[in-house]
């Protein structure tokens, strides 16, 4: 048995514990804090200590190391260093905090409305792009990103429509998470470097982001990232780090954070959205028309809000062939907790609607859901509405498989499909070396193990390319010192792009003597955000979901019978490990289906234990539940981690809205469904 | 937390318990509490631990009684040979809880005192007309497992007094223990009905719904005259949705309640026919 270290089992000598004080109030200025009842022998982190410091946000600079005003319940506005957790947790009730109350507001489009509290009033003048999107904040709102998309004439092209279907749709808040929580370990050198050891998805734009906070230079901060006991989006980008680096300043010494389950919740969510899809077709199932208008509530700060906006706003498209398509996307600043990536990023919300809109059309034009959908498609040679020509285009195929597994031209009562496409991070840039060792070969790269495979990924292909065995191959833990820059690991890109960047690694490497190799590959590309032309992915997620469910009629319960998913997956390189990230796809899924939901009341959430917010456990896996990976000869290996999953609440909405049961809603609870 | 007290003697947890009173919580298997005490509900200044109690843990059969310590996980009674031959739906209803992980921590003890609403066991052990010993430096008292929970988190439990024992009579043959859960299958229960048919007719106990488990003695009095059949079973389904006054949360509003007590009420009482 080889043990994992995780940034949570990581410790340094001489290393104080980190204890956070939140905010209990959602919007709320900071008048004062007094620490003079902190015990002897803790440091506190008080709002004196922070000015100066640069503020922080991978994509939108707008959040502070301790919060001024307080922008949510949970929102850290001081912090305490003590030799044990326990002395630091109990020093921090020692702190009292002054607070003056601001109005506060919940609810994205409550926040767009005209008089809506403003949450980071200077939003507009800020704005400064962090990780190569453009962003678009509407100044003097609370809207931090406006992302359109415009192809033809939506309005003239509904007036050509037979039958136009008109729909809003909400998705629930979720939470990650992971086995383990959020770990950092923060220490400055002699020298004034800053040292982390901590859980990441993302350690370069982290390493950035803190250079920005500390004013030095990237190259004098260390991200250490060990594997993650989980992640799922959630410890992307500067979470703890800032506020625990600080802390490890004052006190003069190593501190380590951990989070507990609650704090969890007020850490990092999924945006809850609300998308309103409007989609005319003619008489013969031809889709004329789409208008998508998304609200997507990124919380107190915009984190990669604007980035899941963008997303929402054209996966709500759908992998579709529609020659006038608008879409109106908005990041939306709340005072809830911020949210942020999470597996399905914006596609999880909008395919919801979309694909639930396409049964609702089906349903107007007397046709098949399958036939409305394969008479749409995206073919090969096809332009997405974002102008970029599809290729290597499996979106029928995908499908097709689904609705076989379920028997969905034998009989489609009670089974539902969907269909989806997602984009992969773009643009973006990977980069990798291979050496010699002893043994083998180490390859170094900066893909953050979180449990979906990226070392073993990492190894087989490694194998096949240097011709040894897997085992021999060694694959260091990221480390921004020594590991060469890999734009993050995201948006299920690593195997992909990490692939490409070995080859050229292994190609360098025997061109110059065998001993070591780099390699380095970008995929250029972005959409302009007023007009959503442009690349807007170098790959394509393709995936489709087919569900068959029976209800009790008395108590709306929903079983769901069969569950299938098909991914195209290009050349599947770990077949175990593609098997587990459908499956794990699948099951986040079903939570996100029918039960998870993140609740809140004035902005505290009341449901921050996994006790009282449902995670779905063995017991609640479908009757039968199959999953297939699509693969092309000579294709290149496609990003899998988390295509699985957006498809299936819209598969089991779909399956529902055949048996005459209409939601608009996730999750779709037994009670909605009775109702 | 100042105090960690974990007597090694039944006596002196007693003395304890009376020395402390409202002052010491008393702590089983810690699954309630630790959730409490994690997201700060809860600060006690003093735990006084069962763990070290000899006795507590142990599973009897006296004269065709069930005895359960204070101290038996739900996991051991699922697990126990004597239960599930004895009392099947009791071994059932244990083994519905959340996950085995929380069952081999939780305890029969720790679960009738918390009187969370939402536990599965208080409604079956109503049912079954159990017992409740109770134990103080003052003696003894058993009240009923129907008595025992009072209102929400609410027991008659003094404050020198620590639950020891649970006993439950020779179970009919004819029981049964209905957990509909709205979210995930490990959820605590949105309507829990346990329903028995004995000697003394018919008990249906709906647990989960409101403050204490609801019992309505004069419907399931409708049983004593006839055979519970389809049409009679909804008939008591029906009129307990109308006679409880069921509470709302995050696993279903007062609505929806009443109309999962109807079916639910209705499928246990057909269970029984």
């Amino acid at each position: 048995v080889r043990l994992v270290e995780y940034a949570q089992d990581a410790a340094a000598d001489g290393m104080w514990h980190a204890a956070f004080v939140r905010s209990p109030l959602a919007h709320a200025r900071v008048l004062g804090v007094d620490a003079s009842a902190l015990p002897a022998g803790c440091v506190a982190l008080l709002p004196a200590d922070t000015a100066g410091l640069g503020r922080y946000g991978c994509q939108l600079k707008d959040q502070d190391v301790l919060a001024d005003p307080a922008r949510f319940v949970g929102d850290i506005v001081a912090a305490v260093a003590a030799p044990t957790r326990a002395e630091a947790r109990a020093a921090a009730r020692t702190l009292a905090v002054d607070y003056e109350e601001l109005p506060a507001v919940f609810d994205p489009l409550a926040a767009v409305a005209e008089g809506a509290p403003l949450i980071h009033p200077e939003a507009g003048a800020s704005a400064r792009d962090a990780v190569a999107i453009d962003l678009r904040p509407l100044a003097g709102t609370n809207v931090c990103h406006r992302f359109r998309l415009l192809q033809g004439d939506v309005e003239r092209g509904l007036t050509q429509a037979e039958v136009v279907v008109e729909e809003t749709f909400r998705t629930a808040s979720a939470q990650h998470a992971p086995m383990e929580p959020h770990a950092t370990l923060a220490a400055w050198t002699p020298d004034g470097r800053l040292d982390l050891t901590t859980g990441t998805q993302t350690p370069f734009n982290l390493r950035d982001d803190l250079a920005g906070v500390f004013g030095l230079a990237p190259e004098r901060i260390r991200v250490a990232a060990p594997p993650m006991g989980g992640s799922f989006g959630a410890k992307t980008f500067t979470r703890l780090e800032a506020v625990t680096a600080c802390l490890a300043r004052k006190a003069g010494r190593p501190v380590k954070a951990v989070l507990d389950r609650a704090e969890e919740f007020v850490t990092l969510n999924r945006h809850p959205a609300v998308v309103r899809v409007r989609v005319g077709a003619a008489a013969d199932g031809t889709l004329v028309a789409k208008q998508v208008d998304c609200w997507a509530d990124t919380g107190a700060y915009a984190d990669c809000g604007p980035g899941v906006a963008t997303k929402m706003g054209y996966a709500g498209v759908g992998p579709y062939r529609i020659p006038h398509v608008r879409v109106d996307a908005h990041a939306v600043y709340t005072n809830l907790p911020p949210n942020g990536a999470f597996r399905g990023y914006g596609a999880t919300q909008s395919v919801w609607a979309s694909e639930r809109a396409m049964d609702l059309l089906a349903e107007r034009l007397d046709m098949s859901p399958l036939e409305l959908r394969r008479a749409n498609l995206l073919r090969d040679g096809d332009r997405f509405a974002t102008g970029e020509v599809m290729r290597d285009v499996h979106f029928e195929e995908c499908l097709e498989a689904a609705a076989d597994a379920v028997g969905y031209r034998e009989d489609p009562r009670g089974k539902g499909l969907c269909v989806l496409l997602k984009g992969m991070q773009t643009p973006s840039r990977a980069a990798i070396a291979v050496e010699r060792t002893p043994v083998g070969y180490a390859i170094r790269s900066a893909s953050c193990e979180m449990g979906q495979g990226i070392r073993e990924s990492l190894r087989l292909q490694g194998a096949a390319l240097l011709g040894c065995e897997p085992g021999q191959i060694e694959v260091p833990d990221p480390d921004t010192d020594s590991s060469p820059f890999d734009t993050r690991t995201t948006s299920s890109r690593s195997t992909h792009m990490m692939g490409r960047a070995l080859r050229a690694a292994v190609d360098d490497m025997s061109r110059n003597g065998g001993q070591r190799g780099y390699g380095e590959i970008a995929n250029d590309g972005g959409l302009d955000p007023d007009t959503g032309q442009g690349i807007a992915s170098t790959h394509w997620h393709q995936g489709a979901a087919a569900a068959h469910v029976s209800v009790d009629p008395d108590t709306g319960r929903v079983t769901v019978e069969n569950l299938h998913a098909a991914v195209y997956a290009g050349r599947v390189v770990d077949r175990a490990g593609a098997e587990l990230q459908n499956e794990g796809a699948m099951i986040m899924g079903l939570g996100t289906a029918l039960f998870e939901s993140i609740e809140h009341a004035d902005g505290q959430i009341t449901n921050a234990n996994l006790s009282d917010y449902s995670l779905p456990a063995l017991g609640d896996l479908p009757r039968r539940m199959s999953h297939e990976l699509i693969e092309r000869d000579g294709a290149e290996a496609h990003g899998l981690g988390e295509t699985a999953l957006p498809p299936v609440p819209a598969a089991i909405g779909n399956a529902l809205g055949s048996l005459g049961i209409s939601l608009t809603d996730l999750p779709m609870t037994a009670e909605d469904v009775l109702a | 937390l100042t105090d960690w007290l974990a007597p090694e003697s039944l006596e002196a947890a007693l003395e304890l318990r009376a020395e402390h009173g409202e002052d010491v919580t008393v702590l089983a298997g810690g699954t309630f509490l630790a959730i409490l005490m994690n997201q700060g509900f809860l600060a006690p200044r003093r735990l006084l631990s069962l763990s070290r109690v000899p006795g507590l843990e142990r599973i009897a059969v006296v004269d065709g009684e069930l005895r359960l310590g204070a101290m038996v996980t739900h996991r051991a009674v699922e697990r126990s040979a004597a239960v599930r031959g004895g009392w099947p739906v009791l071994a059932e209803a244990f083994s519905l809880v959340a996950s085995p992980r929380v069952r081999h921590q939780a305890t029969v003890g720790g679960v009738l005192a918390d009187a969370d609403y939402a536990s599965d066991p208080p409604a079956v052990l109503a049912a079954l007309g159990a017992g409740v010993v109770l134990r103080s430096a003052r003696g003894e008292r058993t009240v009923a497992a129907s008595e025992l929970i009072r209102g929400y988190y609410e027991t008659c439990i003094a404050a020198d007094e620590l639950l020891v024992e649970v006993r439950v009579p020779p179970s009919p043959s004819r029981a049964v223990y209905r957990k509909f859960r709205s979210r995930s299958s490990e959820d605590r229960p949105c309507v829990a009905v346990a329903a028995v048919r004995g000697r003394v007719g018919l008990r249906v106990v709906v647990g989960a719904v409101a403050d204490r488990p609801q019992e309505l003695p004069e419907v399931c009095a409708l049983a004593d005259t006839s055979l519970p059949d389809f049409e009679l079973a909804a008939e008591i389904g029906r009129r307990y949705a109308e006679g409880i006054e069921p509470m709302s949360d995050s696993r279903g509003s007062a609505d929806y309640r009443r109309r999962v007590i109807a079916a639910e009420v209705r499928r246990a009482v057909e269970a029984l026919a």
